[in-house]
C-alpha cells in the first residue's frame, strides 16, 4: 500500500492538482456507480429470492391450498406442523438419522474428492510427463458420460467390492463422479501460481509435496473453498445412487427421506418443500462458511510480490 | 434424482373377472375363506427363523400404518419370521427394483402392478411359481389371473377397480343436467351444457398422459369391444376400425373446449386439483380419486358428498358390451428366493379379516369376496358394483403389454387431445412400436 | 510424445521424479477408473444389445440402436433443444454472471449476503426447483398474477404447454438455477487476480471499462474458458430439471408419424427409452451418442479456445 502512495503523489505532483469541481464530480460519479451497483444487486437478488421465498412460505400452508390455490402466496392459515413435524415430530428422529448419514457420506466424498482431485490436478498443472493430456482428456470424458445409465453396472460393481449397503458405497463413487469437474477447475488454478514461488521453494529446500502442501495449497484456497462447496452440493442432493445402494431406511440419507411425503397418486407438496427447505440449510451452512475462505483469497495478493 | 409420484402405472393383466366375485351383495362370505383364518398359533419349537423383504409403496398413512399392523399381527403367529418392511415411493421403487434384480437378489414380497412387467420379470425368472399356493384361495380373491403368466400365478391383487367418471354434483345442477348420460351422445351433449353454463367440464393431464388414455381406451373398447381389443394388443396391429373410429370420437370431444386452463402441462396432480376445488367438473380416474382430490383440495376434504360417479357412457353404434370396464389396481408378487412363509403371510393379507381393512381404511378396493361390506363411499361402493357386473376388464393400457409399447400409446393419445395428431396417425403409431419386435 | 510445453514464463517446470507423479496420480485414477469408467464402458456394452435390463444380454443387434436413435424424430429434436440451450447459456449466462462476479469483487456491505442469495438457487435440487416452478408457472399462479399486477398480461404464455415456448421457459428455470454456480467459479478466478493490477491500470490512466477489458479480462481467461466449457456441458447434458418439469411434454407428432418430445433433451431421450420404455439397450446407444457429441464438441472447444491455454489442449496427444 504504501507504494501507491508515492505513486498517487508524485503522479499528482506532475499532473495539475484535480480542482475541487473536478473532485465532487469525480465522488459522485463513484457515488452513482455504487448506488448502480446496489440497485442492480437488489434487483437481481429479489428475482432470484421469489421462488426460495415462495417455497418457505410453501411449506406453510397446507397441500391443499398450495396445488388447489398456487396463486395465493401468503398462507391462508399458517400450519407450522409441517416444519415442526421434520424436527419435532413423530418421525423426527428419521430425519436426524438421515441427516447423519448425509454427513457422513458427505465428509467422506468431499474429502476425498478434493485430496485426490488435488493431487492430480497439480501434476497436470505442474509437471510434465508423457501421456499427461490423455489421462487429462480421460478425466474429461467423465463429465460426458451421463452417468444414470451406468447406474446399473455401478450398482452390480459397488455390489461386488462389498460394499452394498454401506454409506461407503455411496461416499466412494460420489467421490469418483466428482473428480473430473474438480480436477478440471483446479488446473487452472493451479498453474496460475507463478513457476518462481516453485524454484524459491525448491532452492529453500522443499520436495514437490512439500511446495504442494506448504505453498500451493494455501494460495488456492478460493479454488479449494469452491470445488469444496460445489462437491458438497452435489453429494448433499444425491438421490439415485443412494437410493439403489442404500438397504432399509436407517441407512437413508435426507433426499430419500422426502419418498415419505408421496404417494403413487399424490404427493403432499407442501410437507416437500418444508423438509427441503430444513434439508438443505446444512449445505448452505457450509456454503457460508467457505465462502469466508474464498475472500480470504482475496488479501493473499502476496504473490506478486 | 426424480420425484413423479404420481406417474400412475398400475395393471392387471387381460382379465375376464368372474361376475360377481366383487358384488357388494355378497356379503355372505363363501365358507372356504374360513380355512384361512386364524391359523393356530402353535409354530414347532425348533422352527428356524425366517426373514422375509418385504417391500412396498404404501408411504403415508393410512395404508403404511395398515401394513405395519398386518406384519406384526403375521409376526405374533409366527414368533420365528422376522418381516422387514422397505417402503419406497413409486418410481424410486421401480428404480430400486431393477438395480436389485440386476444384481441377482429379489425382495421376496414386492409391490406388484401385475400385467407385461410382471410377465417379464416371469420371464426372466425374477418370480417364484406360487399357482399350487394360491389354490385354495383363487376363488375368494378375484383377478388372480392379472398377475399370472402363461397359466401360472406369480402374485395376488390387494386392490382392484375400474375407472369411471368422477363428477362434481353441484356443477352438473347448475348446467342443468339431471340425469347421467348413457350414451356418448348424451356425454358430449352434457359437456357442451356444462360449458354454456360457464363451467370446465373435464380435467385431464397433458404432462401425465394417462387420464386422457383410459378415455381413448374406454373409447375403442366400446366401439369394438373386448375381444377385438384383446386382438390389437396381442396382434400389435392398431390399424382397425375401432381404434380410428375412437380417435374421431375424442376429436369430436376435443372441439367442444372441454379442458381445463393448462392442460397441456397438466401433472395428474393439477387434474385432482382441478376437480377437487371445483374448477372442473369431472376427471375420469380411479378408485384412488376422491382421496387424492381431497388431499389436493383447500377445503383437505375434496368434494364430500357432492363428489358422484358413472360408469362410462356406452358409444351407439359400438360392439362392445356398456358393461366393460377399464380397470386394474395393486398387488404383491412373490420372488424366486422367497421362503414359504412368504407366501403364507401373503395369504394372511388377502383374509377376509385382513382384507376388509383395506377396505375400511380406504386404502383401496379389496379383491376378496365378502370385503365389501366394509366399504363406507357409496362412490366407492358403486366402483366396486361396477366391476363385479362387468364380463370383461381391460387392463391399462399402459401397464397391459410391454412399457415401450405402453409409452408409445401415452404419448400417441396424448398428442390427439392435444390437437397435435389425427386418428389414423395415432394408431399408426401405436402400431409402428407394438409390431416391431 | 508430450513436448514440454511452455510454461507462461518460459521456464521448465520441476521434473519431478516418476515415482511422485504416479503417487500423485494414482488414488484418483484408481477411483475414476474403478466407479466410472468400468460402469461407462459396462454400459455403452449394452448399447449393442435389444436388452429390457433383465435378464442376461443375448439379442445382439449390432448398431440398430443407434440407426433407430438417429432416426428418431424425438432425438432430433432432443439435439436442436440441446444446442439451443448452449447457444443461450452462452450469450446470456456467461456474460450475466460475469457482470455479477465483477460487481461483487469489491468489499461492500452486505456483500456476504448477496452472495449466499445467488448462490441458493444452485443448493436446491432439481426436482425441488421443478416442484417449486411448477407450482409457479400454473396458469393464473404467482407468475401470472404478477405480470398482470404491472400491466405485462398480454405476455402470458402457456408457459409450460405452448411447443414453441416451453424451451424458454425451461431456459429462464435452468438460468435461475445455474448461475449461481459460474458466478462462483467466476469470483474464485476474479479474487486471485490482485487488485494492484488493476490500481497500475487506473493510475496509467485507464478508465474502468479499459481496465476491465485489457487487464482483468485477459487475466481471468482462464477460469472463464472453464466456466464456458462447463456451461456448454451442462446444457448438453441436461435432464433433471426437464424430467420434473415438463417430462419432454408438450408432445407433438413428427414428421415420421412418430410422437416428438417438443421440450425433450438428449438425456431425458436416453432415460425415457432406457428406463421408462425399458429398453435399456437403446437407451445406451443414446448415452453413447449423448457422449459422442459432448466429445466432439469438448475436442473443438479445446481445440479452438484453449489452444492458449497450451497446456489444457487435448491436441498435444502424442
Amino acid at each position: 500500500m504504501g507504494s501507491d502512495m508515492t505513486t498517487n503523489s508524485a503522479a499528482s505532483s506532475a499532473i495539475p492538482t484535480t480542482s475541487l469541481l473536478q473532485r465532487t464530480v469525480r465522488s459522485i460519479r463513484l457515488g452513482i456507480w455504487e448506488i448502480a451497483r446496489y440497485a442492480i444487486l437488489v434487483a437481481v437478488a429479489a428475482a432470484i429470492l421469489v421462488p426460495i421465498v415462495y417455497a418457505i412460505l410453501g411449506g406453510f400452508k397446507s397441500n391443499g391450498q398450495l396445488v388447489g390455490d398456487p396463486a395465493s402466496v401468503l398462507p391462508t392459515e399458517w400450519v407450522f406442523s409441517n416444519y415442526t413435524d421434520v424436527l419435532f415430530g413423530a418421525n423426527a428422529g428419521d430425519f436426524w438419522r438421515e441427516a447423519a448419514n448425509s454427513l457422513i457420506i458427505a465428509v467422506v466424498a468431499v474429502g476425498a474428492t478434493v485430496t485426490f482431485a488435488s493431487l492430480a490436478a497439480f501434476t497436470f498443472a505442474r509437471m510434465v510427463f508423457p501421456g499427461r493430456e490423455a489421462v487429462y482428456t480421460l478425466f474429461t470424458l467423465g463429465l460426458l458420460f451421463p452417468l444414470t445409465v451406468a447406474i446399473l453396472p455401478l450398482y452390480v460393481l459397488i455390489k461386488q467390492v462389498g460394499l452394498d449397503a454401506n454409506l461407503l458405497g455411496v461416499a466412494l463413487p460420489q467421490a469418483a463422479f466428482g473428480l473430473p469437474i474438480t480436477i478440471i477447475i483446479l488446473r487452472p488454478f493451479f498453474k496460475s501460481i507463478p513457476v518462481e514461488l516453485e524454484d524459491a521453494a525448491k532452492i529453500d529446500g522443499c520436495s514437490t509435496f512439500g511446495f504442494f502442501w506448504r505453498v500451493l495449497l494455501p494460495l488456492a484456497k478460493p479454488a479449494l473453498a469452491t470445488v469444496s462447496v460445489l462437491a458438497v452440493v452435489g453429494t448433499w442432493n444425491s438421490f439415485l445412487l443412494p437410493l439403489v445402494v442404500l438397504q432399509g431406511a436407517d441407512q437413508w440419507t435426507l433426499p430419500l427421506g422426502v419418498m415419505n411425503f408421496s404417494t403413487q397418486y399424490v404427493s403432499d407438496q407442501a410437507r416437500i418443500l418444508a423438509y427441503t427447505v430444513i434439508a438443505i440449510l446444512p449445505a448452505i451452512v457450509f456454503y457460508a462458511f467457505a465462502e469466508r475462505q474464498l475472500v480470504s483469497g482475496l488479501t493473499a495478493g502476496g504473490v506478486k510480490g | 434424482m426424480n420425484l413423479v409420484p404420481k406417474r400412475f402405472l398400475s395393471g392387471v393383466a387381460l382379465v375376464a373377472l368372474v361376475a360377481g366375485a366383487c358384488s357388494s351383495t355378497a356379503t355372505t362370505a363363501p365358507t372356504q375363506a374360513a380355512v384361512t383364518t386364524a391359523p393356530t398359533a402353535t409354530p414347532a419349537p425348533t422352527a428356524k427363523p425366517v426373514t422375509i423383504e418385504w417391500w412396498h409403496i404404501g408411504t403415508t398413512d393410512p395404508g403404511k400404518s395398515m401394513n405395519a399392523q398386518f406384519a406384526a399381527d403375521f409376526m405374533k403367529l409366527h414368533p420365528n419370521v422376522k418381516i422387514n418392511i422397505t417402503i419406497l415411493e413409486n418410481e424410486a421403487f421401480k428404480t430400486k427394483l431393477a438395480t436389485t434384480m440386476q444384481s441377482g437378489t429379489v425382495p421376496d414380497l414386492f409391490q406388484s402392478w401385475g400385467g407385461g412387467t410382471l410377465a417379464e420379470q416371469a420371464k426372466q425368472g425374477m418370480l417364484k411359481d406360487i399357482t399350487a399356493d394360491v389354490a385354495d384361495i383363487k376363488d375368494t380373491v378375484s383377478g388372480i389371473s392379472g398377475w399370472s403368466f402363461e397359466g401360472k400365478v406369480y402374485g395376488i391383487p390387494n386392490d382392484l377397480g375400474i375407472i369411471g367418471f368422477w363428477y362434481n354434483k353441484d356443477l352438473f345442477a347448475k348446467a342443468g343436467i339431471t340425469t347421467l348420460p348413457a350414451t356418448w351422445t348424451d356425454y358430449l351433449a352434457d359437456v357442451s351444457k356444462l360449458k354454456a353454463a360457464g363451467i370446465t367440464p373435464l380435467a385431464i393431464a397433458g404432462k401425465d398422459k394417462w387420464p386422457s388414455m383410459h378415455l381413448w381406451t374406454y373409447l375403442t373398447l366400446r366401439i369394438g369391444g373386448g375381444d377385438n381389443l384383446a386382438k390389437m394388443i396381442a396382434s400389435g396391429n392398431w390399424n382397425t376400425d375401432a381404434c380410428t373410429k375412437a380417435g374421431q370420437e375424442v376429436l369430436k370431444l376435443n372441439a367442444l373446449n372441454p379442458y381445463q386452463a393448462g392442460y397441456k402441462s397438466a401433472t395428474y396432480d393439477n387434474e385432482a386439483a382441478a376437480v377437487g376445488n371445483g374448477k372442473a367438473a369431472m376427471e375420469l380416474m380411479g378408485q384412488w380419486a376422491p382421496t387424492t382430490q381431497a388431499a389436493d383440495s383447500t377445503t383437505k376434504k375434496g368434494l364430500g358428498d357432492k363428489l358422484g360417479w358413472f360408469a362410462f357412457p356406452a358409444v351407439d353404434g359400438g360392439t362392445g358390451a356398456a358393461t366393460d370396464g377399464v380397470g386394474g389396481g395393486n398387488g404383491y408378487a412373490v420372488g424366486k428366493n422367497a421362503p414359504p412363509e412368504a407366501i403364507e403371510f401373503l395369504k394372511f393379507m388377502a383374509q377376509p379379516a385382513q382384507a376388509t381393512l383395506i377396505n375400511k381404511n380406504g386404502v383401496g378396493l379389496s379383491p376378496v369376496a365378502g370385503t365389501q361390506g366394509a366399504i363406507t363411499d357409496p362412490n366407492l361402493k358403486m366402483v366396486a358394483d361396477g366391476l363385479g357386473k362387468a364380463k370383461f376388464v381391460q387392463l391399462y393400457l399402459d401397464q397391459v403389454t410391454t412399457p415401450k409399447v405402453g409409452s408409445a400409446i401415452n404419448d400417441a393419445t396424448i398428442a390427439l387431445f392435444l390437437g397435435a395428431s389425427t386418428p389414423e396417425k395415432v394408431c399408426q403409431a401405436i402400431t409402428t412400436v407394438a409390431s416391431a419386435k | 510424445m508430450t513436448a514440454l510445453t511452455a510454461r507462461p514464463r518460459g521456464r521448465s517446470g520441476l521434473l519431478a521424479s516418476r515415482l511422485t507423479i504416479l503417487l500423485f496420480l494414482a488414488p484418483a485414477l484408481f477411483m475414476f477408473v474403478l466407479f466410472v469408467l468400468v460402469p461407462v464402458a459396462q454400459a455403452a456394452h449394452y448399447s449393442f444389445y435389444d436388452w429390457t435390463g433383465l435378464g442376461p444380454l443375448d439379442k445382439f443387434v449390432g448398431l440398430d440402436n443407434y440407426a433407430a436413435a438417429l432416426g428418431s424424430d424425438t432425438f432430433r429434436t432432443a439435439v436442436s433443444n440441446n444446442l439451443l440451450l448452449v447457444a443461450l447459456s452462452l450469450l446470456v449466462q456467461i456474460p450475466f454472471s460475469l457482470g455479477l462476479a465483477v460487481l461483487l469483487n469489491r468489499r461492500f456491505t452486505g456483500r456476504a449476503l448477496f452472495r449466499l442469495i445467488f448462490f441458493l438457487p444452485y443448493v436446491i435440487s432439481e426436482a425441488i426447483t421443478g416442484v417449486i416452478f411448477r407450482l409457479l408457472l400454473q396458469p393464473d399462479a404467482v407468475i401470472d398474477s404478477g405480470m398482470k399486477g404491472v400491466g405485462a398480461g398480454g405476455l402470458i404464455q402457456d408457459w409450460l404447454g405452448d411447443p414453441t415456448f416451453v424451451m424458454i421457459t425451461l431456459f429462464i428455470i435452468i438460468s435461475w438455477k445455474y448461475f449461481g454456480f459460474h458466478l462462483i467459479i467466476l469470483l474464485a478466478g476474479l479474487q486471485g487476480i490482485p487488485r494492484e493490477i488493476e490500481e497500475a491500470a487506473f493510475i496509467d490512466g485507464a478508465g474502468r471499462w479499459q481496465a476491465f477489458r485489457y487487464v482483468t479480462l485477459p487475466l481471468l481467461g482462464p477460469t472463464i474458458r472453464v466456466s464456458v466449457f462447463l456451461s456448454i456441458i451442462g446444457a448438453l447434458q441436461l435432464f433433471d430439471l426437464v424430467f420434473v418439469i415438463t417430462g419432454g411434454g408438450p408432445i407433438t407428432m413428427g414428421a415420421s408419424g412418430a410422437t416428438v418430445d417438443a421440450s425433450g433433451t438428449m438425456a431425458l431421450d436416453m432415460f425415457k427409452t432406457g428406463f421408462t420404455n425399458q429398453s435399456m439397450g437403446a437407451g445406451s446407444a443414446v448415452a453413447v451418442l449423448l457422449f459422442v457429441f459432448c466429445f466432439v464438441v469438448a475436442l473443438g472447444y479445446q481445440r479452438l479456445v484453449l489452444r492458449r491455454d497450451v497446456e489444457g489442449a487435448l491436441t498435444t496427444n502424442g
